[in-house]
């Protein structure tokens, strides 16, 4: 069994223009492990993106205070690759496109980067889980041959890291709004592959705005982060409390004093 | 670049050629090409000063070369030089039968002289272009000749490999010539290295006659030494409905001017150069690589990319070149460089002349560092830095690199650059 801790996070940005620090988490808590989902929900702007941001590892986020650990281990000062061969998988909102190297030829490097020199995964065996997965995920073998996300839809690019999802195995997949701009039919083919994954070995932080891809990955766990903070934990009926009641009524059952970016 | 200080007058240039059993018509062209010298400029490289390098000599020796130093590099060369040795050719029966002509230069000169006399530095490079090509003619020490008559069509592509003899002192002006009669279809590799450490020039020039709707694709691929300062000039000169399309590695190790044109002279000809480059170390490498098209409906489309380590230079001159009267012609052109290292310099100019109305002309340009994001990405799926630079580096010239016709070649500076690119790193 791994663990995912989180301990009272601050993490701050700085404006290139105005080199000022702006601080966006402000003291998060979680702890979270193998076998579990979670779910955080928050309204826009209140640093859902910061936080799996900042335990992947971008360079953008400074942690201030608090610490990340990964079975028992702080990876704050750790390079993201570092991360990502220890177990951490960020699928992202706006996947990169990379031309002139082939989606297969990436998948490939991507699995042996964390094996040893003379334990690299063969032709054969790679082509078998790739088939297996694409098959899982109804994608056609010629998307492996395409560009690295090169020209892909945003539906294709959901389904491609989902796709790497499932070929690299990690025990943490934080999942980034891997349902915005995606169909009804995508949505489910995404989940499914989510869903594929779950067991002992594997652990999800989702993160998303609405309730609707928590019916299709029922999650163990839900946050509700406003204002940096997770303001309220609650089992997979809070979910549906929340689509009921909005952020708005969450913050006032609360009594918060957040102000709402999208609130009129 | 010895020590003793040597001078070169006519006489003596006529002496050392007829040493040298050369006809006395190409004698007269060494002896005239010297004497214009004084009048030349080097060719002009914008935004790229070379004027303190010596790059030229004035001696010519005739040296042996110790053809053992040797191991073909290509399967099946053509062609084989080392230093002014001819090693091997072998020019397929077939082909032989058809009336194509493989030669050395000077062998060519001798036994085919109308036929060099007629081209040899008189239509796709006049000795008269340049310094360096005035130099080059007078002090010519070795060459290939092909010719391909009209109607000729190969599958396989011509090998030619040469190599520059650096376990001696010794200059190095090659020069090869080709030219493609009416309606031939052909690809030519042309690859280039050095052997030994020797401090050393090379002048290569090489120069393509397409005639009419003939289809010549040349692959370069240069990978001088350290230690070579190198002046290489490819010209073509392409007739009325012809084609002709370069692809050029630019993997010489020590410093380099490149003057690669191309002139579509006649209505309907077109012509592609492609240029990968790699610079490292302290390296300077100023390139210049021009379409003119002279008739009209002509098409040209230039396409560089270069990647720069270390604390090296790299300038790239893309010009398009449209005179008057070259109505419905088209120009494009894109000229890039990755900026892998803060010290290093790069320029990308687009140079457009258009002097005619009635064209197409377009041109991008950019020099800039390794996409972030890129980066960012490949290593958030366990990848190391090193291996995550060079796949995005990879992609950069994948423009360039997939569009060489020869998967032989592309494989073979796939695996350059990545040995440059290591190399490069470990220098850090």
């Amino acid at each position: 069994m791994a663990t995912l801790e989180i301990k009272d996070l601050h993490v701050a940005v700085t404006d290139e223009e105005t080199q000022h620090a702006k601080e966006i988490l402000k003291g998060v808590n979680l702890t979270m492990k193998t076998g579990e989902i979670h779910a955080i929900m928050g309204p826009n702007g209140t640093g859902k993106s910061t936080l799996s941001e900042t335990i992947m590892g971008a360079a953008a986020y400074q942690v201030t205070q608090g610490d990340i650990l990964l079975n028992g281990e702080s990876i704050v000062d750790m390079p993201v690759d570092e991360r990502a061969r220890k177990g951490l998988f960020l699928g992202m909102q706006y996947p990169a496109e990379i031309q002139g190297v082939t989606n297969a030829e990436f998948l490939r490097a991507a699995m042996n980067a964390k094996r040893a020199d003379d334990d690299q995964i063969s032709v054969m065996q790679f082509l078998k889980e790739l088939d297996k997965n694409l098959d899982l995920l109804d994608m056609s073998e010629e998307m492996t041959e395409r560009y690295l996300n090169e020209g892909f839809s945003g539906g294709e690019k959901k389904r491609n890291e989902i796709l790497q999802l499932m070929m690299i195995k990690p025990s943490f997949a934080l999942l980034d709004e891997i349902d915005s701009g995606l169909d009804i039919d995508a949505l489910k083919v995404v989940s499914k592959g989510v869903n594929a994954m779950r067991g002992d070995n594997f652990g999800s932080l989702i993160i998303t705005h609405y309730q609707r891809l928590l019916n299709y990955i029922v999650p163990d766990v839900v946050h509700i982060m406003m204002d940096g903070r997770i303001v309220k934990t609650g089992d997979a009926q809070l979910a549906k409390t929340l689509e009921r009641e909005g952020y708005a009524g969450i913050r006032d059952d609360l009594d918060l004093d957040v102000a709402l970016v999208d609130e009129n | 670049m010895d020590a003793v200080e040597q001078t070169m007058d006519a006489e003596k240039l006529t002496q050392l050629a007829e040493q040298h059993q050369e006809p006395e018509w190409l004698i007269k062209k060494r002896v005239a090409a010297f004497q214009q010298m004084e009048l030349l400029k080097y060719p002009k490289v914008l935004r790229f000063n070379y004027r303190n390098w010596q790059m030229a000599s004035n001696q010519l020796d005739w040296t042996e070369s110790n053809v053992k130093l040797v191991k073909s590099d290509l399967a099946d060369t053509h062609l084989l030089q080392l230093g002014q040795t001819t090693i091997s050719v072998n020019l397929p029966t077939k082909l032989a039968d058809q009336g194509v002509i493989l030669t050395d230069l000077f062998t060519a000169v001798n036994d085919y002289p109308e036929l060099v006399h007629q081209y040899l530095m008189t239509q796709a490079i006049p000795t008269d272009d340049n310094y360096l090509a005035s130099y080059h003619a007078a002090f010519l020490t070795s060459g290939i000749f092909l010719y391909v008559p009209a109607n000729v069509e190969m599958d396989e592509p011509i090998k030619l490999e040469i190599l520059q003899d650096s376990t001696q002192t010794s200059d190095f002006n090659t020069h090869t010539l080709i030219v493609a009669g009416e309606n031939t279809k052909f690809s030519v590799i042309q690859q280039m290295n050095t052997v030994g450490n020797q401090d050393n020039l090379a002048n290569a020039l090489v120069e393509v006659i397409a005639k009419e709707n003939s289809h010549v694709s040349i692959s370069a691929l240069d990978q001088l030494g350290e230690n070579t300062r190198a002046y290489l000039q490819r010209r073509a000169s392409v007739a009325r409905n012809a084609t002709v399309n370069w692809s050029i590695g630019m993997m010489n190790e020590g410093d380099t001017v490149g003057n690669f044109e191309t002139t579509l002279s006649e209505d309907g000809a077109q012509a592609n150069a492609k240029v990968v480059a790699i610079t490292k170390g302290n390296q300077r490498v100023g390139i210049n690589t021009g379409i003119k098209n002279v008739g009209k409906h002509t098409a040209g489309d230039i396409l560089q990319r270069g990647v720069i380590l270390d604390q090296s230079q790299l300038v790239f001159n893309g010009i398009g070149d449209i005179i008057h009267g070259a109505a419905g012609s088209e120009s494009e052109q894109e000229n890039r460089i990755l900026m892998m290292s803060n010290e290093a310099h790069g320029n990308a100019n687009p140079i457009l002349l258009i002097d005619e109305n009635d064209v197409l002309a377009g041109h991008a340009a950019s020099v800039g560092q390794v996409d972030q994001t890129q980066l960012y990405y490949l290593m958030s799926r366990g990848l190391s830095q090193a291996t995550a630079e060079h796949l995005v580096i990879r992609g950069f010239l994948g423009a360039v690199l997939t569009a060489i016709p020869s998967k032989v070649v592309r494989q073979k500076l796939i695996s350059i650059i990545e040995r440059k690119l290591a190399d490069g790193h470990e220098d850090k």
